[in-house]
């Protein structure tokens, strides 16, 4: 059987046009999508029952006692921590947010280590943003920073910007001019008709030398900034203020590198000065499928987009204090629920290894760098595989994930619906 | 040789991002793209391997020659190879240095680790079943 217009769950894209045949409760042939789309959707890694981990090892057990043993450590404990949620529907997010609220958690999910930053850069300063559907039908001027499409968000390209053409470019390659601006001369800046290459923490002088020009005040800058000569940054700026409509995407190379937030915020005032000339909007490029889901789920019910600390009762926010890296680097949590993601891997291991020291449970179709580190780990559906449910796509748009093969497992939602039944039953005796 | 050390993404990491215990997975991951000069300083070949020590821990992976890195700069993809030696430092914004972690860079003749030591090694128990 073929499934058509399915959404890949693998990266922020969230590409809704893909043909799937399904044999059974197999996928055995996917079109359209990118190698990572195959990949994710052919893959068979899963964990095929609950497993605990013994004094001997690890033994096999029922979901019931799962779910059991996973609200006796939470309700057991003083300062639990809740993380994850970015590979998973809204449905479950929002299950997650009110069992972090039951037993006073902080509860964080996988833009702190992503794009966490810009979101606190969009707090002080807005995002001058637009959909995707904006830009391919209208931008004439695509900037690059700090991000390579070509490998993390493969079909970026073909889909919105570089190779596609829309209402108002026609002909894609001939009107739309693509400038890369990364420390590295990756896969996408090879494409790029402009290439700016700066000194590894660089950006914030290269974005204020293009506003110093924007603004008219050029003449005060150097013969080089981090590495870029002038005159490259003149040219660049004019190709930005004669431009239709401009469309800034960046990436981890704004986030990850010195000055974080401060950078994504002189990239927003980079737009802002734009738009006294033209039309220019700026957009993070998210990662994970629906990591920008969790944002949106936390920011309704607890009006946080992430690292929400229940702690006193209300939600309280503070970056830094709250965040999911910096509560296991301080072995402040005395227990860990983690869910659809993979600290394990993507934590550095002065945190990930309080994990193994606490009872922390993992809620996660596959094995991951994080089942060592688990006391349990349950196995779930995956959103978009065998379990449909809502993601929200890199601008915000959201999108009905679809069931493609029927489950030999619960849905994560059902799981933890379960477990908070279970935690309100214990504290209710 | 004095470097520092960026991480993100790739294609071959993403690929095989769900079969963490695949060599598949450990060979995309376990990797550190330099500049082919730095590899001819240092006085070894692609292939050959060196250990990074950052202020966190030290760790042995494989060299790729990369025309694309800057001289003094090594990438290694996302993953628990780079996080064994990534700081958990976060400057009070949440976010450690992934892309910023300053290391020694030394070949060596010692193996690279499987995903499963790397993770007994910070308390984990492996689970191979
Ligand atoms: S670009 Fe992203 S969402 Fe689109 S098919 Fe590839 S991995 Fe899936």
């Amino acid at each position: 059987m073929i499934i058509k217009d399915v959404v890949c769950p693998f990266c922020g894209c969230l590409c809704d046009d893909l043909d799937v045949e399904v044999d059974g409760q197999k996928i055995i042939k996917v079109q359209n999508g990118c190698t990572l789309a195959e990949a994710t959707l052919t893959g068979n890694n899963r964990l095929p029952a609950p497993i605990r981990r013994t004094a001997n090892g690890w033994e096999e057990i029922s979901y019931d006692d799962a779910i059991r043993e996973t609200a006796d450590i939470l309700c057991a404990a003083d300062r639990p921590l809740l993380y994850g949620w970015s590979s998973t529907h809204g449905e479950a997010q929002s299950i997650g947010v009110h069992i972090a609220e039951l037993i006073g958690a902080v509860i964080d999910n996988t833009s702190v280590v992503c794009h966490g930053p810009s979101i606190l850069a969009i707090q002080e300063v807005g995002h001058p943003g637009c959909t995707l559907g904006q830009v391919k039908n209208r931008a004439d001027v695509i900037v690059y920073w700090g991000c390579n499409p070509t490998e993390a968000h493969p079909r970026h390209m073909s889909r919105y910007t570089t190779f596609a053409t829309g209402f108002f470019v026609p002909e894609a390659q001939k009107d739309r001019t693509v400038i890369v601006v990364d420390t590295r001369r990756t896969e996408s800046a090879e494409i790029a008709d402009e290439f700016i290459r700066i000194e590894r923490g660089g950006d914030y002088e290269v974005l204020s030398a293009l506003r110093a020009i924007v603004r008219g005040k050029g003449s005060i800058l150097p013969r080089e900034i981090a590495g870029v000569a002038r005159e490259q940054l003149f040219r660049v700026a004019e190709i930005c203020m004669k431009a239709k409509f401009g469309a800034i995407f960046f990436g981890l190379g704004l986030t990850m590198s010195n000055g974080k937030y401060k950078n994504v915020r002189n990239a927003i005032e980079l737009t802002d000065e734009l738009n006294r000339h033209t039309k220019f909007t700026i957009s993070p490029l998210r990662g994970h499928g629906n990591v920008y889901g969790s944002n949106e789920v936390f920011t309704w019910i607890t009006g946080y987009p992430y690292a929400v600390d229940f702690a006193r009762g209300i939600a309280f926010y503070n970056p830094g204090e709250t965040t999911a890296v910096d509560i296991l680097r301080w072995g402040e949590c005395d227990a860990a629920l983690i869910v659809a993601s993979d600290p394990g891997a993507h934590f550095p291991h002065a945190a990930a290894a309080h994990l193994a020291k606490i009872p922390t449970i993992l809620i996660d179709p596959h094995r991951t760098a994080t089942t060592p580190l688990c006391r349990l780990q349950i196995p779930c559906t995956m959103a978009g595989i065998d379990a449909e449910g809502t993601a929200y796509r890199m601008d915000g748009v959201p999108i009905r994930y679809k069931k493609l093969i029927e489950s030999l497992y619960p849905d994560d939602a059902d799981l933890l619906r379960r477990i908070h039944d279970r935690i309100r039953e214990v504290q209710g005796a | 040789m004095r470097a520092v050390l960026n991480t993100g993404r790739n294609i071959s990491q993403g690929i095989a991002v769900e079969h963490k215990g695949s060599p598949a997975y450990q060979a995309a991951v376990s990797v550190c793209h330099m500049n082919p000069v730095d590899l001819m300083e240092l006085g070894i070949d692609e292939g050959e391997h060196v250990t990074l020590t950052s202020r966190a821990g030290s760790v042995v992976l494989t060299t790729r020659a990369a025309e694309s890195m800057n001289r003094g700069e090594v990438f290694v993809p996302l993953g628990p190879y780079a996080n064994h030696i990534i700081s958990a430092e976060t400057h009070a914004t949440g976010m450690p240095d992934f892309k910023a972690e300053p290391v020694d860079v030394v070949p060596t003749d010692e193996s690279v680790r499987t995903v499963w030591e790397l993770m007994e090694s910070i308390g984990g128990v492996r689970y191979d079943h």
